[in-house]
């Protein structure tokens, strides 16, 4: 029933210019994601930038492409939890770099949305290694809360501005400290006060005009901006290592009924049964295991799969974005020092889709729109590349400006006849 | 003071009748051979005899051995290779399944001069108040207890280059390091290593000095400061060394001046201390060996070779090594050309390759970087081995600091810095289980006693634990 209702859905988008061919990927290891786990000698029908059917053998009337992949491994498109791609093209070359600023009227309210540059090298860089969406979220900044970000696709053809936010980001512990006079406690008491006035605020807001003389914080425009973290529509994602902070910020969602989701998390393996009680997910690093800072000294490579046995949600991300795509070596650590390896790669896939609200992503299975990487071995693994990408249902190029350039120099033979380019 | 003197004038004539004997135009003096400051106090232990069997085996020098066996004896290589004889009482290593390859070797490290947790009262890594402190050396800021070196030597990094940062355009002198717990840098000191010399290129000299409106504030006075440098160099190791001759001649002369930044860069012209060139461009690197050759130095390594893919052809023919990383790009604009088969281009025209880290993690997983750089030149065509990319992070490493006649290498006479591996190296799911240096067991995965915690992790969590 629910392929007859998507096969009529699928009828309304051949409307709209759509550029998705219909493909059949056979034999190949499907890691589904769902409660089917690993299917070996699998096919998946592609329709319309929608999976139609999976399953072994499957025969298809219509008129499709056929992607062999035999010996080859099949998972979502990756996507990287925390990243500033499109945002950021040299990162010391300030005039490419969009994802912070130094105003201060702008803090919660900063929504780094129009800045977004879809031309950006980064993203084929990114997209040829299997990853197919990024979040994209606001740095730095004058104020605790930092702004609001959002979920791009790394598509090669309409690339999709969303506008739609998906988080508040913010920070606590050394970073926190630093912007709230140099003490935690006062930094505690910002993101508290920031949400009382907020709440005060979205309860009051019709008798507030401008020019109106209120005394807050934050500004109403930053205030205005946490109503969507006080109504759970989007997560609070805060950016804090020490164990005992994390248990603050615990405290803080709790008091206020938010959605509270803790980003780098060094010592979250410490308080794992309190952020599994609490449900709150975890954005982290799994190769991340130096104690750069005294918030982080019990920082270690099991963290992850001690966050996992104790029932936490995981998202992976490196914290990088000219190479966000690395976060599948993060993932293979995570599963050498003791996590399931479909638990990494939910991680990187289906579990930040749920974080942060994206519908129809993150499984191989009936519904779900085609972002799908054809691996040619195992997705874990460091030697293993991919061999093709679906965003939507449409094959991307596999073509970045570094392949480019590799194919310029690969023979330095009449070198300088290069610089002709048909 | 006299005492160095006659040294000075015995070792010169010792020099001189070699030098003659050799018909090498170029006198091998030094202002410093006499003193030799800050020596090295490392000293192994005895150990017990071992073999390790039934492994398979990367010779770190183009060979694959399977099913093999490595036999140490005081500390060294014995012999390497199939159905080999050992004694009936050796400490004997079953190593089926398990992999060996040499001791891994970082040659770009910042370990001890840049170390975790990273608070300002510790950034000793980088002397920038002018642009030329070739008189600084690195293993004055070394302090052992990083946390960071523990981490490593459980990735299988047995020896490290610490190198003075990129801030200036003559940073100062690197130093290698045996990676063992020791009270004191001397202590971990390896025997015999030489210095090298930090130099930079591009973009990080120019804005530091450039930023304070001083020289250099743009690439082409990077280069002059490079010139005029050398220059005085130049000068002073000529006045030292015809002063040694005559002295040497049994002439009464006057000591010339010492002067700490200029012996360190006359010891470079000798060729006593290598040069490591942090340098990222194509046409910097070409500029630099032009440099070079200018004054009669010798570029051992460019560091951060971001575009050697670029002049592959030209590193081979020069004998210039290239370190790299395997993906790191877009942080800079001179990091803007990355490619991802960088080593492997450099490997294939014949030249050097070296994969570093620069970095904390990244040292700790080399076999991962070594094998990403390897898969990336394959998929584009080429078909290398686990056996050719070992050369990257030992072998190749091991020559750049000039310790290839000591280390690097699973074959006779080596010293014995060895790594069992669970598995395949070249994959993300493989470990350590164990790592020697000097055939000393100094990290065993499944044994807390045989892991070194740092005097820095005791008691740090928890009075009573360690942090590990």
């Amino acid at each position: 029933m629910t392929r007859i209702l998507l096969r009529i859905l699928c009828c309304f988008l051949v409307m709209t210019p759509v550029y998705a061919k219909d493909y059949l990927i056979k034999n190949a290891t499907l890691h589904t994601l769902t409660s089917t786990g690993v299917i070996k000698n699998a096919d998946i029908y592609v329709s319309d930038g929608f999976i139609m059917q999976v399953g072994r053998q499957l025969s298809i009337r219509t008129k499709h492409q056929i992607i062999d992949a035999t010996n080859k491994h099949v998972t979502p498109g990756l996507i990287a939890a925390w990243s500033q791609i499109g945002l950021e093209e040299i990162s010391a070359a300030e005039s490419t770099v969009d994802h912070r600023t130094t105003l201060s009227r702008y803090g919660a309210s900063f929504n780094i949305a129009p800045a977004l540059n879809f031309k950006s090298t980064l993203i084929p860089h990114n997209r040829t290694q299997g990853l197919t969406r990024a979040i994209v979220a606001p740095t730095e900044g004058e104020k605790l809360y930092q702004g609001m970000g959002v979920a791009i696709s790394l598509s090669n053809i309409q690339p999709e501005l969303s506008q739609e936010v998906i988080a508040q980001f913010a920070r606590y512990g050394d970073q926190g400290a630093k912007i709230a006079g140099g003490s935690r406690a006062a930094a505690y008491m910002d993101l508290d006060l920031a949400l009382q006035e907020a709440d005060y605020l979205r309860n009051n807001r019709s008798q507030y005009k401008p020019g109106h003389d209120w005394h807050f914080s934050l500004s109403v425009g930053d205030l205005d901006s946490l109503k969507l973290v006080l109504e759970k529509k989007i997560p609070l994602v805060v950016h804090v290592h020490r164990s005992d902070d994390i248990l603050t910020l615990i405290n803080l969602a709790k008091k206020h009924h938010i959605r509270l989701v803790i980003r780098g998390a060094a010592e979250a393996w410490m308080v794992a049964n309190e952020l599994a009680l609490a449900k709150v997910p975890v954005i982290i690093d799994p190769l991340m295991n130096i104690p750069s800072s005294f918030e982080s000294l019990a920082i270690k490579l099991e963290g992850p799969a001690m966050l996992n046995e104790a029932g936490v949600k995981l998202s992976f991300s490196n914290m990088s974005s000219h190479n966000a795509y690395l976060v599948r070596q993060s993932a293979g650590n995570a599963v050498t020092y003791g996590l399931p390896a479909e638990e990494a790669i939910k991680a990187m896939t289906i579990n930040t889709a749920e974080i942060f609200g994206i519908k129809n992503y993150g499984t191989i299975e009936l519904g779900m729109e085609a972002d799908l990487v054809i691996w040619d071995g195992d997705p874990l693994e460091v030697t293993s590349h991919a061999d093709a990408v679906l965003i939507k249902g449409v094959k991307q190029s596999m073509v970045s400006r570094a392949s480019r350039l590799k194919d310029r120099f690969w023979d330095l033979s009449n070198i300088t006849n290069k610089a002709y380019v048909k | 003071m006299s005492y160095i003197i006659a040294f000075l004038r015995t070792l010169f004539v010792i020099l001189i009748v070699v030098v003659l004997s050799a018909c090498d135009p170029v006198p091998e003096s030094s202002t410093e051979v006499a003193s030799q400051p800050f020596e090295s106090t490392y000293n192994p232990p005895t150990t017990s005899s071992f073999l390790i069997e039934h492994a398979t085996v990367l010779t770190g020098k183009g060979k694959q051995l399977n099913d093999a066996s490595v036999l140490v004896e005081k500390g060294v290589i014995k012999s390497v290779g199939n159905n080999l004889y050992a004694p009936a009482n050796v400490i004997r290593y079953n190593a089926d399944g398990q992999w060996v390859t040499p001791g891994l070797i970082d040659v770009h490290s910042h370990l001890g001069v840049y170390p975790s947790p990273a608070i300002e009262s510790s950034e000793d890594g980088n002397e920038m108040t002018a642009p030329v402190t070739a008189e600084v050396w690195a293993e004055h800021s070394v302090w052992t207890q990083d946390p960071g070196m523990p981490l490593a030597l459980a990735g299988g990094v047995t020896t490290f280059q610490v190198l003075p940062g990129s801030g200036n355009l003559i940073g100062g002198r690197g130093v290698t390091l045996k990676n063992v717990y020791a009270r004191s840098v001397q202590g971990m000191k390896f025997p015999g290593a030489p210095h090298s010399l930090k130099m930079a290129c591009g973009e990080n000299p120019k804005r530091v000095y450039g930023e304070r409106g001083q020289a250099p504030s743009t690439r082409m006075g990077n280069v002059a400061g490079y010139r005029k440098v050398w220059i005085r160099a130049t000068a002073y190791r000529k006045k030292w060394d015809d002063y040694l001759a005559a002295i040497g001649a049994g002439q009464e002369l006057d000591e010339p001046e010492r002067d700490l930044q200029l012996d360190t860069l006359a010891e470079v012209l000798r060729g006593n201390i290598l040069v490591h060139n942090h340098c990222y461009r194509a046409e910097e690197m070409m500029i630099m060996i032009d440099i070079a050759k200018e004054f009669d130095y010798k570029i051992s390594t460019f560091h951060h070779a971001i575009e050697a893919y670029k002049i592959a052809d030209v590193l081979a023919k020069e004998n210039i090594c290239s370190a790299m990383w395997a993906d790191w790009w877009g942080f800079k604009h001179e990091a803007f050309d990355h490619v991802r088969e960088n080593a492997a281009m450099v490997n294939k025209a014949g030249a050097c390759a070296i994969i570093h880290s620069d970095s904390d993690i990244g040292i700790q997983h080399l076999n991962q970087e070594a094998a990403k750089a390897m898969a990336a030149g394959n998929k584009s065509g080429l078909a290398l081995q686990p056996k050719d990319a070992i050369a990257w992070i030992t072998s190749n490493a091991a020559q750049a600091i000039g310790i290839a006649e000591k280390t690097g290498v699973i074959e006779e006479g080596k010293m014995a810095d060895l790594v069992i591996w669970s598995g395949n190296p070249f994959s993300v799911y493989s470990k350590t289980n164990k790592v020697f240096i000097d055939g000393r067991l100094v990290f065993d995965r499944s044994d807390d006693s045989k892991k070194t915690v740092s005097d820095f992790e005791l008691g740090i969590l928890a009075p009573e634990g360690e942090r590990r």
